[in-house]
């Protein structure tokens, strides 16, 4: 009898270690971001790196994390530097957003050796859990609505593609948007004329095409606001539709400012952009974060919920936060 | 003996499930929380301020002293989008030869021209639902016409006079080492995005040893309204988002029974809010679940001084709304008398 209640007494002390001790651990999280910058736009998409450190800060407020912060600047220097740094400040996990492979190598080393785990976005650092947007999928998915937008509205009509963006960068991140879009469109068009055209080019080949009508994939908002203008200077955006991606500020907008992706500019030629959340990150980030910290399990790579955003769902997504 | 047991249970699960069934609109009823004021409410949480409330507060009045709790509006204080408010003067009667009568009587008015929830406003029972459900599980789109409400207006409020609590968070804030101010305020502010809690407002109650007690109204101070102070030098940054109380600390205010809460903000509620994907979720907490209005750009400083210097956090809460016929709020003034 005296057995069995001092199990039960050990039994309840260590429940109430477990359920009790735990809820109130605070947590020490660096997060190194690519940049600071609120002028330098990453991912190439409009967002910029403040949003992302921002969003970092906001999701901090409700878990138990104490967050230190470092700047990489875009500078491989500065990540390992950084990394070094958080070692020093005794951080329990350590994010890494940059986008160099040989410093990311490096950061894995600095942080195996001080027993720090890490949780990486967007490119791999070794070992760690990785966070990361989905090029190609969020491509389908742009592909997919400007397939169906033609099969919907200009069914029998010529129809030409035209894949909007700074192609010249060779960036792989654009690479795999455009090969996303063309297997989107691929899905609903079998036999469709597909052209990539820089930026300074589109008005001049909306012109060349006059009889077709234009179905126009940008790889960033900023281009699409871009390539709206030039259609509408060369008299093309009766004949176009555009479907986006990132879904960054610039396009549904803040308080008083332009909202193209809006429920009362339904009209408008760009029917919608694929949003990427980066102004969300710390949000998906941190609860990964704490999950490892408490010896859970989480997946080697989370990617990035992308969804079509129009005039129809916008403010579902983004709520806006003034009650007009 | 088992069939009475199951009998006594299928009661007991009819008798829960009575009130919800007697009350509100269907399309409602999994919307929104029926009315703990009863099934045909319209007024919200001022059935609280009865008679003896509004005695008891007159208790506060001390000194005789009025303490301005509202800003004026006029052109330039921050105004969100294409919000506007406008007025137009009537004063011909003042051109030569245009008086009146040998006593050369003279008159002027107004037209006022203005969307109601700017400045110090109040914001009604018809100002927030879930879709289209509202206060009380009322389906508000069949009391909507193209001038009005007809169903939750402000024409339905009963008194507001009642106590006031002052909740410094600043003071708070600084006594526990946690103040991070925005450096467009001239005095010390809470920053935009600074979720106050539960027990943060209970912490800084208990500075002035103030209990809630049922009928209060709530006014919180965050310093944020120095913004407002400045217009129009930084209506951006104070339109920009704002501190305030979050959802544990909306339900905590839910709990204590207050009439409504105050804020020198324009949204009383923190922005950016805790969850990204929602909007503005304390407003329904607090006005479409629970019937407690919601006062929005309080002049909160000069009361939160007067607090400071004497260690009493309470007042004679005198705000007089316009009962206009169908309005989801209201431009208001407030005292606080001491």
């Amino acid at each position: 009898m005296k057995r069995v209640a001092a199990l039960a007494i050990c039994g309840l002390v260590a429940w109430a270690a477990t359920a009790l001790a735990a809820p109130d651990r605070r947590w020490k999280i660096g997060f190194a971001n690519l940049t600071d910058d609120p002028e330098t736009k990453i991912e190439a998409t409009g967002f910029t790196g403040n949003l992302v450190r921002d969003s970092f800060v906001l999701a901090a407020r409700e878990l138990p994390v104490d967050l230190v912060l470092y700047d990489n600047h875009g500078e491989p220097h500065r990540a390992i530097a950084n990394a070094e740094t958080a070692v020093r400040d005794h951080v329990d996990l350590f994010v890494e957003y940059h986008d160099d492979r040989a410093a990311n190598a490096s950061v894995a080393a600095i942080m195996k050796k001080a027993g720090i785990p890490v949780l990486a976005i967007n490119y791999p650092v070794p070992g760690a859990p990785l966070y990361t947007a989905d090029d190609a999928a969020a491509g389908r998915l742009a592909g997919e609505a400007l397939g169906e937008s033609a099969v919907r509205n200009w069914e029998g009509h010529p129809l030409l593609a035209l894949l909007v963006g700074d192609w010249a960068r060779g960036d792989a991140r654009l690479v795999a948007r455009a090969a996303g879009v063309r297997a989107g469109l691929a899905r609903r068009l079998k036999t469709l004329k597909i052209v990539q055209v820089e930026p300074a080019d589109l008005g001049r080949v909306a012109s060349a095409n006059p009889g077709a009508k234009l179905l126009v994939a940008t790889m960033s908002d900023p281009l699409a606001l871009a390539a709206k203008e030039a259609l509408e200077t060369t008299g093309r955006a009766v004949d176009a539709v555009i479907v986006s991606q990132g879904l960054d500020p610039s396009i549904h907008g803040g308080q008083s400012d332009r909202r193209e992706i809006d429920p009362n500019n339904r009209g408008s030629i760009v029917l919608g952009s694929v949003a990427f959340y980066l102004d969300r990150y710390g949000y998906e980030v941190l609860p990964l974060a704490l999950a490892v910290l408490r010896h859970e399990p989480i997946p080697p790579r989370t990617v990035t919920r992308h969804v079509l955003v129009t005039a129809g769902n916008v403010w579902r997504e983004y709520p806006p936060t003034d009650l007009q | 003996m088992r069939l009475i047991r199951v009998a006594g249970f299928l009661a007991l699960v009819l008798a829960l499930a009575a009130p919800a069934f007697a009350q509100g609109d269907a399309a409602c009823r999994n919307l929104v929380a029926p009315s703990p004021f009863g099934p045909t409410d319209q007024t919200g949480a001022t059935n609280r301020v009865t008679p003896a409330v509004t005695k008891a507060a007159a208790a506060e009045i001390q000194e005789g002293k009025a303490i301005p709790m509202s800003y004026i509006l006029k052109d330039g204080v921050p105004l969100f989008g294409t919000r506007f408010s406008k007025t137009v003067l009537t004063a011909h009667s003042l051109a030569p030869g245009a008086a009146f009568g040998e006593n050369q009587v003279t008159y002027m008015e107004d037209t006022w021209l203005s969307q109601s929830h700017v400045g110090t406003h109040l914001d009604g029972m018809g100002h927030i639902g879930i879709r289209d459900c509202y206060y009380n599980q009322t389906q508000m789109g069949k009391f909507i016409t193209q001038n009005n409400i007809t169903k939750l207006g402000l024409e339905n409020l009963k008194s507001f006079a009642t106590r006031g609590v002052l909740v410094d968070m600043v003071r708070y804030y600084q006594s526990a080492n946690k103040l991070r101010s925005n450096p467009a305020c001239t005095k010390p502010c809470l920053d935009k995005g600074t979720v106050i809690s539960a027990a943060d407002l209970q912490g800084a109650l208990k500075m002035t040893n103030t209990t809630l007690r049922e009928g209060d109204i709530v006014v919180v101070h965050t310093g944020w309204g120095n913004l407002f102070e400045q217009f129009p030098k930084q209506n951006a940054v104070f339109n920009s988002g704002e501190p305030g109380p979050g959802k544990d600390a909306a339900r905590w205010l839910v709990e204590q029974k207050v009439v409504a809460v105050g804020a020198d903000t324009w949204g009383v509620e923190v922005l950016p809010n805790e969850d990204p994907k929602e909007a503005f979720p304390v407003h329904p907490l607090l006005l479409t679940n629970n019937g407690i209005h919601i006062i929005e750009n309080v002049r909160t400083d000069l009361m939160a001084d007067e607090v400071a210097r004497t260690g009493r956090a309470t007042f004679f809460f005198y705000m007089s709304v316009p009962r206009a016929y169908g309005l989801t709020g209201n431009f208001v003034g407030i005292d606080g008398i001491r």
